[in-house]
Protein backbone atom coordinates (compact mmCIF):
# COMPACT_ATOMS: atom_id res chain seq x y z
CA UNK A 1 0.00 0.00 0.00
CA UNK A 2 1.47 3.34 -0.86
CA UNK A 3 1.72 5.51 2.37
CA UNK A 4 2.57 9.03 0.05
CA UNK A 5 0.56 10.29 -2.74
CA UNK A 6 1.78 12.36 -5.82
CA UNK A 7 -0.33 15.54 -5.51
CA UNK A 8 -1.93 16.46 -8.87
CA UNK A 9 -1.50 19.84 -8.07
CA UNK A 10 1.92 21.80 -7.75
CA UNK A 11 1.59 23.16 -4.70
CA UNK A 12 5.35 24.23 -3.65
CA UNK A 13 7.51 23.02 -6.62
CA UNK A 14 10.06 25.73 -7.28
CA UNK A 15 11.56 24.08 -10.81
CA UNK A 16 9.59 25.68 -13.52
CA UNK A 17 8.49 23.85 -16.85
CA UNK A 18 9.38 25.71 -19.95
CA UNK A 19 8.67 25.34 -23.68
CA UNK A 20 8.54 21.27 -24.82
CA UNK A 21 10.63 19.41 -22.37
CA UNK A 22 13.94 20.61 -19.94
CA UNK A 23 16.44 20.37 -23.15
CA UNK A 24 14.21 23.04 -24.69
CA UNK A 25 13.71 25.01 -21.41
CA UNK A 26 17.89 25.34 -21.56
CA UNK A 27 17.60 26.15 -25.05
CA UNK A 28 15.03 28.97 -25.02
CA UNK A 29 16.89 30.30 -21.51
CA UNK A 30 20.18 30.17 -23.38
CA UNK A 31 18.70 32.70 -26.12
CA UNK A 32 17.57 34.71 -23.98
CA UNK A 33 20.40 35.24 -22.16
CA UNK A 34 22.67 35.65 -25.33
CA UNK A 35 20.51 38.53 -25.76
CA UNK A 36 21.11 39.86 -22.39
CA UNK A 37 24.54 40.15 -22.53
CA UNK A 38 24.44 41.13 -25.95
CA UNK A 39 21.58 44.08 -25.24
CA UNK A 40 22.51 44.50 -21.23
CA UNK A 41 18.68 45.36 -20.96
CA UNK A 42 15.82 42.79 -21.99
CA UNK A 43 12.06 42.84 -21.85
CA UNK A 44 10.79 39.65 -21.73
CA UNK A 45 8.01 37.69 -19.33
CA UNK A 46 8.03 38.04 -15.56
CA UNK A 47 9.01 33.71 -15.59
CA UNK A 48 11.40 33.57 -18.31
CA UNK A 49 13.10 37.06 -16.85
CA UNK A 50 13.10 35.24 -12.91
CA UNK A 51 14.60 31.94 -14.75
CA UNK A 52 17.62 33.47 -16.70
CA UNK A 53 18.26 35.62 -13.66
CA UNK A 54 19.80 32.56 -11.78
CA UNK A 55 21.90 31.74 -15.14
CA UNK A 56 22.88 35.18 -16.22
CA UNK A 57 24.36 35.64 -12.22
CA UNK A 58 26.59 32.60 -12.87
CA UNK A 59 27.98 33.10 -15.76
CA UNK A 60 29.13 36.78 -15.29
CA UNK A 61 30.52 36.63 -11.89
CA UNK A 62 33.03 34.31 -12.17
CA UNK A 63 36.45 35.88 -12.32
CA UNK A 64 38.99 33.28 -13.55
CA UNK A 65 39.45 32.59 -17.44
CA UNK A 66 40.33 28.80 -17.52
CA UNK A 67 39.59 26.22 -19.72
CA UNK A 68 36.32 25.10 -17.98
CA UNK A 69 34.98 28.56 -18.07
CA UNK A 70 36.20 28.94 -21.38
CA UNK A 71 33.95 25.85 -22.47
CA UNK A 72 31.04 27.14 -20.37
CA UNK A 73 30.56 30.68 -21.65
CA UNK A 74 30.93 28.64 -25.29
CA UNK A 75 27.76 26.86 -24.52
CA UNK A 76 25.86 29.55 -22.96
CA UNK A 77 26.17 32.05 -25.51
CA UNK A 78 25.28 31.05 -28.76
CA UNK A 79 26.74 34.37 -30.75
CA UNK A 80 30.55 33.58 -30.20
CA UNK A 81 31.41 37.35 -30.13
CA UNK A 82 29.93 37.66 -27.16
CA UNK A 83 32.44 35.64 -24.70
CA UNK A 84 35.20 37.98 -25.00
CA UNK A 85 32.73 40.19 -24.15
CA UNK A 86 31.89 38.30 -21.05
CA UNK A 87 35.54 38.39 -19.93
CA UNK A 88 36.56 41.27 -20.70
CA UNK A 89 33.69 43.89 -19.85
CA UNK A 90 31.18 41.89 -17.67
CA UNK A 91 33.70 40.79 -15.21
CA UNK A 92 35.38 43.14 -14.69
CA UNK A 93 32.44 45.32 -13.60
CA UNK A 94 31.18 43.14 -10.92
CA UNK A 95 34.63 42.33 -9.15
CA UNK A 96 33.39 43.92 -6.15
CA UNK A 97 29.98 43.43 -6.04
CA UNK A 98 29.59 39.78 -4.51
CA UNK A 99 25.91 38.91 -5.42
CA UNK A 100 23.45 40.52 -7.58
CA UNK A 101 24.93 41.50 -10.87
CA UNK A 102 21.10 42.15 -12.08
CA UNK A 103 17.85 43.82 -11.76
CA UNK A 104 14.43 42.73 -12.58
CA UNK A 105 11.53 45.44 -12.63
CA UNK A 106 8.00 44.11 -13.22
CA UNK A 107 6.47 46.39 -16.44
CA UNK A 108 2.71 46.95 -16.68
CA UNK A 109 1.29 43.74 -18.23
CA UNK A 110 1.78 43.49 -22.19
CA UNK A 111 -0.93 45.37 -24.51
CA UNK A 112 -1.83 42.04 -26.74
CA UNK A 113 -4.82 39.02 -26.10
CA UNK A 114 -2.62 37.36 -23.54
CA UNK A 115 -2.15 40.72 -20.68
CA UNK A 116 0.83 38.43 -20.44
CA UNK A 117 2.78 39.47 -16.90
CA UNK A 118 6.04 41.06 -18.17
CA UNK A 119 9.28 42.18 -16.71
CA UNK A 120 12.87 43.98 -17.51
CA UNK A 121 15.97 42.72 -16.67
CA UNK A 122 19.32 44.44 -17.06
CA UNK A 123 23.24 44.28 -15.86
CA UNK A 124 23.82 46.51 -13.39
CA UNK A 125 26.05 49.18 -14.43
CA UNK A 126 24.30 49.17 -17.92
CA UNK A 127 25.11 52.63 -20.09
CA UNK A 128 21.13 53.83 -20.61
CA UNK A 129 18.76 55.57 -18.72
CA UNK A 130 18.51 54.06 -15.55
CA UNK A 131 14.58 52.39 -14.51
CA UNK A 132 13.97 53.93 -11.17
CA UNK A 133 14.51 57.29 -11.59
CA UNK A 134 16.98 59.11 -9.12
CA UNK A 135 15.69 61.01 -6.35
CA UNK A 136 16.65 65.04 -6.78
CA UNK A 137 16.29 67.87 -4.24
CA UNK A 138 13.71 70.17 -5.88
CA UNK A 139 15.21 73.92 -5.42
CA UNK A 140 11.68 75.51 -6.20
CA UNK A 141 9.75 73.88 -2.85
CA UNK A 142 8.37 76.53 -0.20
CA UNK A 143 10.47 74.90 2.53
CA UNK A 144 13.55 74.87 0.21
CA UNK A 145 13.54 78.68 -1.11
CA UNK A 146 12.93 79.28 2.32
CA UNK A 147 15.84 77.87 3.64
CA UNK A 148 18.01 78.92 0.88
CA UNK A 149 17.02 82.82 1.69
CA UNK A 150 18.17 81.95 5.25
CA UNK A 151 21.35 80.62 4.59
CA UNK A 152 21.64 83.49 2.71
CA UNK A 153 21.05 86.28 5.29
CA UNK A 154 23.42 84.20 7.59
CA UNK A 155 26.31 84.91 5.04
CA UNK A 156 25.15 88.48 4.61
CA UNK A 157 25.08 88.82 8.61
CA UNK A 158 28.75 87.19 9.13
CA UNK A 159 30.20 89.45 6.18
CA UNK A 160 28.63 92.52 8.12
CA UNK A 161 30.22 91.86 11.40
CA UNK B 1 -21.00 -22.28 -52.11
CA UNK B 2 -24.02 -22.94 -54.23
CA UNK B 3 -27.38 -21.31 -53.43
CA UNK B 4 -29.23 -22.94 -50.64
CA UNK B 5 -31.56 -25.85 -52.64
CA UNK B 6 -35.21 -24.86 -52.90
CA UNK B 7 -37.72 -26.82 -51.86
CA UNK B 8 -39.58 -28.37 -54.31
CA UNK B 9 -43.09 -27.20 -54.74
CA UNK B 10 -45.85 -29.09 -56.14
CA UNK B 11 -47.87 -26.61 -58.43
CA UNK B 12 -50.99 -28.01 -57.07
CA UNK B 13 -50.32 -26.44 -53.42
CA UNK B 14 -50.69 -22.68 -54.22
CA UNK B 15 -52.55 -20.69 -52.04
CA UNK B 16 -56.28 -20.71 -52.75
CA UNK B 17 -56.74 -16.64 -52.09
CA UNK B 18 -54.14 -13.75 -53.10
CA UNK B 19 -54.40 -9.86 -51.85
CA UNK B 20 -52.34 -7.67 -52.93
CA UNK B 21 -50.86 -4.61 -50.09
CA UNK B 22 -52.11 -6.20 -46.51
CA UNK B 23 -53.48 -2.94 -44.59
CA UNK B 24 -54.37 -4.60 -41.68
CA UNK B 25 -52.00 -5.02 -38.72
CA UNK B 26 -50.19 -8.15 -38.01
CA UNK B 27 -52.38 -10.82 -35.87
CA UNK B 28 -52.00 -10.56 -32.49
CA UNK B 29 -51.42 -13.44 -30.37
CA UNK B 30 -52.65 -12.04 -26.84
CA UNK B 31 -54.35 -8.48 -25.66
CA UNK B 32 -51.60 -7.50 -22.81
CA UNK B 33 -48.40 -8.07 -25.04
CA UNK B 34 -50.56 -5.82 -27.25
CA UNK B 35 -51.19 -2.94 -24.71
CA UNK B 36 -47.30 -3.03 -23.57
CA UNK B 37 -46.23 -2.86 -26.96
CA UNK B 38 -47.73 0.46 -27.51
CA UNK B 39 -46.72 1.65 -24.35
CA UNK B 40 -43.31 1.10 -25.18
CA UNK B 41 -43.92 2.64 -28.82
CA UNK B 42 -45.24 5.92 -26.92
CA UNK B 43 -42.19 6.38 -24.55
CA UNK B 44 -39.13 6.83 -26.64
CA UNK B 45 -38.01 5.63 -30.04
CA UNK B 46 -34.35 4.77 -28.77
CA UNK B 47 -35.93 2.19 -26.20
CA UNK B 48 -35.04 2.90 -22.60
CA UNK B 49 -37.34 0.39 -20.92
CA UNK B 50 -37.16 2.48 -17.18
CA UNK B 51 -39.29 4.77 -15.80
CA UNK B 52 -40.61 8.00 -18.41
CA UNK B 53 -39.22 10.90 -16.35
CA UNK B 54 -35.50 10.73 -16.92
CA UNK B 55 -34.34 14.09 -18.09
CA UNK B 56 -33.61 17.04 -15.41
CA UNK B 57 -35.78 20.10 -15.67
CA UNK B 58 -36.25 23.35 -12.99
CA UNK B 59 -39.67 23.03 -11.65
CA UNK B 60 -40.07 26.23 -10.98
CA UNK B 61 -38.91 29.77 -12.25
CA UNK B 62 -35.75 31.12 -10.26
CA UNK B 63 -37.47 34.83 -8.70
CA UNK B 64 -35.39 37.46 -9.73
CA UNK B 65 -34.16 37.85 -5.77
CA UNK B 66 -32.60 34.44 -5.91
CA UNK B 67 -30.79 35.49 -8.99
CA UNK B 68 -29.50 38.23 -7.94
CA UNK B 69 -28.49 36.96 -4.90
CA UNK B 70 -26.26 34.16 -6.95
CA UNK B 71 -24.79 36.81 -9.66
CA UNK B 72 -23.75 39.35 -7.15
CA UNK B 73 -21.92 37.40 -4.50
CA UNK B 74 -18.72 38.38 -3.14
CA UNK B 75 -16.93 35.97 -5.04
CA UNK B 76 -18.39 37.09 -8.32
CA UNK B 77 -17.74 40.80 -8.51
CA UNK B 78 -14.91 42.47 -9.44
CA UNK B 79 -11.60 43.06 -6.25
CA UNK B 80 -11.16 46.51 -5.55
CA UNK B 81 -7.58 47.24 -5.99
CA UNK B 82 -5.88 49.45 -3.20
CA UNK B 83 -2.47 49.15 -4.74
CA UNK B 84 -2.61 51.91 -7.59
CA UNK B 85 -1.29 55.23 -6.54
CA UNK B 86 0.12 58.19 -9.62
CA UNK B 87 3.52 57.78 -10.14
CA UNK B 88 5.65 60.82 -8.31
CA UNK B 89 7.98 61.74 -11.73
CA UNK B 90 4.72 62.04 -14.01
CA UNK B 91 1.75 61.42 -12.51
CA UNK B 92 0.21 59.13 -14.47
CA UNK B 93 -1.43 56.09 -12.03
CA UNK B 94 0.80 53.06 -12.00
CA UNK B 95 0.76 50.34 -9.16
CA UNK B 96 2.97 50.36 -6.18
CA UNK B 97 5.24 47.31 -7.13
CA UNK B 98 4.75 47.72 -11.27
CA UNK B 99 7.25 50.25 -13.34
CA UNK B 100 5.54 53.63 -14.42
CA UNK B 101 4.27 52.93 -17.95
CA UNK B 102 5.04 56.17 -18.99
CA UNK B 103 8.28 56.80 -17.80
CA UNK B 104 9.00 53.11 -18.82
CA UNK B 105 8.10 54.22 -22.65
CA UNK B 106 9.93 57.31 -21.93
CA UNK B 107 13.35 55.53 -21.10
CA UNK B 108 12.68 52.75 -23.48
CA UNK B 109 12.30 55.35 -26.47
CA UNK B 110 15.82 56.80 -25.74
CA UNK B 111 17.26 52.97 -25.10
CA UNK B 112 16.20 52.43 -28.60
CA UNK B 113 17.63 55.83 -29.87
CA UNK B 114 21.01 55.01 -28.64
CA UNK B 115 20.63 51.12 -29.50
CA UNK B 116 20.22 52.42 -33.10
CA UNK B 117 23.73 54.85 -32.61
CA UNK B 118 25.79 51.62 -31.73
CA UNK B 119 24.85 49.84 -34.70
CA UNK B 120 25.27 52.26 -36.68
CA UNK B 121 28.92 52.96 -35.01
CA UNK B 122 29.16 48.91 -35.43
CA UNK B 123 28.16 48.68 -38.75
CA UNK B 124 27.17 45.17 -38.98
CA UNK B 125 26.02 42.30 -36.74
CA UNK B 126 28.65 40.65 -34.50
CA UNK B 127 30.46 43.20 -34.17
CA UNK B 128 30.34 44.11 -29.48
CA UNK B 129 33.63 45.61 -28.86
CA UNK B 130 34.99 44.27 -25.54
CA UNK B 131 34.80 47.83 -24.11
CA UNK B 132 32.61 49.14 -21.69
CA UNK B 133 30.02 51.78 -23.48
CA UNK B 134 29.35 55.48 -22.26
CA UNK B 135 26.64 57.56 -23.61
CA UNK B 136 27.31 61.28 -24.29
CA UNK B 137 24.86 64.41 -25.21
CA UNK B 138 25.56 67.53 -26.96
CA UNK B 139 28.06 69.49 -25.25
CA UNK B 140 29.47 67.06 -23.02
CA UNK B 141 33.38 66.19 -22.66
CA UNK B 142 34.40 62.67 -21.29
CA UNK B 143 35.39 62.82 -17.60
CA UNK B 144 38.43 60.61 -16.29
CA UNK B 145 36.39 57.66 -15.61
CA UNK B 146 35.35 57.42 -19.31
CA UNK B 147 38.78 57.02 -20.61
CA UNK B 148 38.59 53.97 -21.87
CA UNK B 149 35.24 53.80 -22.94
CA UNK B 150 33.39 53.65 -26.14
CA UNK B 151 31.96 56.91 -26.37
CA UNK B 152 28.20 57.23 -28.00
CA UNK B 153 27.01 60.55 -29.33
CA UNK B 154 23.72 61.64 -28.89
CA UNK B 155 22.83 64.69 -31.02
CA UNK B 156 20.41 66.08 -28.18
CA UNK B 157 20.39 68.25 -25.00
CA UNK B 158 20.91 65.46 -22.23
CA UNK B 159 17.19 64.60 -20.81
CA UNK B 160 16.49 65.44 -16.97
CA UNK B 161 16.02 61.96 -16.45
CA UNK B 162 19.37 60.87 -17.44
CA UNK B 163 21.77 61.40 -14.89
CA UNK B 164 23.97 59.46 -12.55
Amino acid sequence: MRLTLRALVSHGRLARRMGLGPESRINMLRNILTGLVRHERIETTWARADEVRFYAEKVSGGGDVDEKAMKMASFWLTEKDLVPKLFKVLAPRFENHSQGYTRMARLPNRENLDRAKMAVLEYKGNPFPPLYPVKRENELTLINQLLKGYREEKTKDVEEL
Amino acid sequence: MSPPAMPTKEKTTAPALAVNGLSLPPPQLHPKIQLEEEQENQEHPSGLLDSIMWMAAPKKRRTIEINRTRRRAESKLIKVKNNIEPCLECGHLKQKHVLCGFCYAKVSRETGLIRQQINAMEGGPLRTPTVETVVLYEGETPSTQDKDKRIVERPRKRPAWFSY
